[in-house]
C-alpha cells in the first residue's frame, strides 16, 4: 500500500467528517456548558411556512416556537433537518434525536408508536382547486382525482372519504409535487394544511387557484412534538409549552408568521 | 423487536396490485426500450457523423442524468406537451422506455461490434447482401453475447421503477409509502417492499439464466 492509497483514505475520512459537520446542527439557543442536559430535535424541513430550509438555515413557525419554549425551560437544544423518514426512525429509538419537531399531527394510530407533547398548534386541512371548479366541499372530491402529500392527515382524511386503495387518491412525496400536479392538470384538487395552501396562493398570485375551507368534513387537528414511547422529555417540556402559550409569546410568534391572532383558548383545552 | 405483521396483512391486497403495476410497466418499458434501443444502436454506428450525432446525444443525455430527474422532466414537461395534462401511466411507460432505450442501444452496439469484422467480410464474399450478413451471420452471434447484459438491464429497470413513487404511480414503493404514512412505522413497509422486489428480480434472474443456457 503506497502513500497514494493512504492519502486517498485520509481525504475520504476528511470528506466524511466535513459532510457530517456540514449537515449537523443549525440552531443553538445558547452554548451552555457540556454538563447541562440538552435535547436534539429532528425535523423534516420541507413544510413552509411551518419549517423549511432557507439555504442552510432552518426557519419557520415551529422553529421560532421551540426557541421560545426552550428559553422558557432553560435547556440547550438543536434542530436538525433530517428528512421525514430519518426523523421517524431516530425519534423512535430516541438515542441520537430525542424528539421530532415537524408539524406532526396527533392521531390515535400514531400514538401506538410514539408519545406526543401537549398540542401546540391548531390546524385544519383545506382544499385547493383551480378557479371555476365545481368542487365546493370535501364530499365533492369523492370521485375526483385528488393529490395529497403522503403520510399526512390530508392523506388520512381523503383515504377515509375515497378509500385507502383508491388510485384516484394520489399520494406524493411532498406538497410541492402535489401542487405541481394540480397545475399540470393531473389532479382536480389538492388537499393540504391550511398554512401550506395559503402560503402557496400567496406566493403564486398569477395562478388561478382558490382554497376551500370545509370545517364540517375536515375538523381541527393538532400538532404535537414527537417523543419516543415513555420519554422523560414530555414531562420536562409540557409545562414550558403551556407557559409560552399562556404568557403571550406564542401569540406574538403566531402573528409574525400568519398575521392573525391564534385561538389559544381552544388550543389549551384541546388535550 | 416489535414487528407488526398485521399491518402488512392489511396492506397485502394493494401491495399485490402495486406488484402487478410494477411488472406491467417493466415489461412494456423493456419491450419499447429494446425496440427503440435497437434503432438507436444502429444509429450510433452510422458512418456519417451528422447522422450519428443525434443518437449519440440522446444516449449521453439519458445515461448521464439521473432517472429521478428524467421522470420529473417527462411528467411535468414532456407529457403535458403531447397530452394536454400530466398523466401518470404515460409518464411511467415513457420515462422508463426512454431511459432503458439508451442503455439497450449501448448493449446492441457493443454486442454487434464485438463480432469479428472478418465474419461480415466472409458473409459478403459469399454473395450475401449487407442486410443478410447482419440478419443471418452477425445478429445471431451478437444476441448470444447480449443476453447477460440485457438481463442485467431488465433487473435494473424493475428496481428503478420504484422511483415512479415520486409522481404517485401506484406501484410497490408507493403503497409501502402509504403504509408508512398511516402508521408512522418504517420497517414493516420498507422490508416488505424489499422482499417483493427481491422475489421479482430473483425470479427474473433465474429465468434469464435459463434463457442464457437455451440461446
Amino acid at each position: 500500500m503506497g502513500i497514494r492509497k493512504k492519502w486517498a483514505m485520509s481525504a475520504l475520512v476528511a470528506f466524511l467528517v466535513l459532510s457530517m459537520v456540514g449537515c449537523g446542527s443549525n440552531n443553538n439557543a445558547k452554548s451552555g456548558d457540556a454538563a447541562e442536559e440538552s435535547i436534539k430535535f429532528a425535523s423534516d424541513a420541507s413544510y413552509a411556512p411551518m419549517e423549511y430550509m432557507d439555504t442552510d438555515t432552518i426557519k419557520g413557525f415551529d422553529i421560532d416556537f421551540i426557541k421560545a419554549v426552550m428559553e422558557e425551560a432553560g435547556i440547550d437544544y438543536t434542530v436538525t433537518n433530517t428528512g421525514w423518514d430519518t426523523m421517524l426512525s431516530s425519534v423512535k429509538q430516541g438515542t441520537e434525536y430525542q424528539a421530532g419537531l415537524s408539524s406532526v399531527s396527533i392521531t390515535d394510530e400514531r400514538k401506538e408508536t410514539y408519545d406526543y407533547s401537549i398540542p401546540y398548534f391548531e390546524s385544519t386541512n383545506m382544499i385547493m382547486v383551480k378557479e371555476g371548479s365545481d368542487i365546493k366541499n370535501a364530499l365533492d372530491l369523492k370521485d375526483k382525482t385528488v393529490a395529497v402529500q403522503g403520510a399526512t392527515t390530508a392523506d388520512d382524511l381523503m383515504s377515509g372519504i375515497m378509500g385507502v386503495d383508491n388510485t384516484k387518491l394520489r399520494r406524493f412525496e411532498s406538497n410541492a409535487v402535489a401542487l405541481m400536479e394540480l397545475k399540470g392538470g393531473g389532479a382536480d384538487a389538492v388537499v393540504a394544511d391550511i398554512a401550506i395552501v395559503n402560503e402557496y396562493i400567496k406566493n403564486n398570485p398569477k395562478e388561478k387557484v382558490t382554497g376551500i375551507l370545509d370545517k364540517e368534513n375536515f375538523g381541527s387537528e393538532y400538532y404535537g412534538i414527537l417523543y419516543p414511547k415513555g420519554s422523560e422529555w414530555k414531562a420536562k417540556l409540557d409545562p414550558a409549552i403551556k407557559a409560552v402559550i399562556e404568557n403571550g409569546k406564542y401569540a406574538e410568534i403566531y402573528k409574525t408568521w400568519f398575521g392573525e391572532e391564534p385561538d389559544t383558548a381552544t388550543l389549551l383545552s384541546a388535550e | 423487536m416489535d414487528f407488526r405483521f398485521d399491518i402488512i396483512v392489511h396492506y397485502l391486497p394493494v401491495l399485490l396490485k402495486g406488484t402487478l403495476f410494477t411488472i406491467g410497466v417493466s415489461i412494456v418499458s423493456i419491450l419499447c426500450g429494446s425496440i427503440l434501443g435497437l434503432g438507436m444502436g444502429f444509429g450510433k454506428m452510422a458512418p456519417k457523423w451528422y447522422f450519428r450525432w443525434p443518437f449519440h446525444s440522446y444516449i449521453n443525455f439519458f445515461r448521464g442524468t439521473p432517472l429521478y430527474v428524467q421522470i420529473l422532466i417527462v411528467h411535468f414537461g414532456v407529457i403535458p406537451l403531447f397530452y394536454g395534462t400530466t398523466n401518470v401511466l404515460m409518464t411511467s411507460f415513457v420515462a422508463l422506455s426512454l431511459n432503458s432505450a439508451a442503455y439497450s442501444a449501448e448493449i446492441f452496439r457493443a454486442g454487434i461490434q464485438s463480432i469479428d469484422p472478418g465474419q461480415r467480410e466472409a458473409a459478403l464474399s459469399l454473395g450475401m447482401s449487407k442486410w443478410q450478413a447482419m440478419r443471418f451471420i452477425i445478429l445471431p452471434q451478437a444476441i448470444k453475447r447480449m443476453v447477460p447484459a440485457f438481463g442485467n438491464e431488465f433487473i435494473v429497470l424493475v428496481k428503478d421503477s420504484s422511483l415512479l413513487a415520486l409522481i404517485a404511480a401506484p406501484e410497490i414503493m408507493y403503497w409501502s409509502n402509504t403504509m408508512k404514512g398511516q402508521y408512522l412505522r418504517i420497517w414493516e413497509p420498507y422490508l416488505t417492499a424489499a422482499f417483493i422486489y427481491f422475489i421479482l428480480t430473483y425470479s427474473l434472474s433465474k429465468l434469464l439464466n435459463y434463457i442464457e443456457r437455451k440461446v
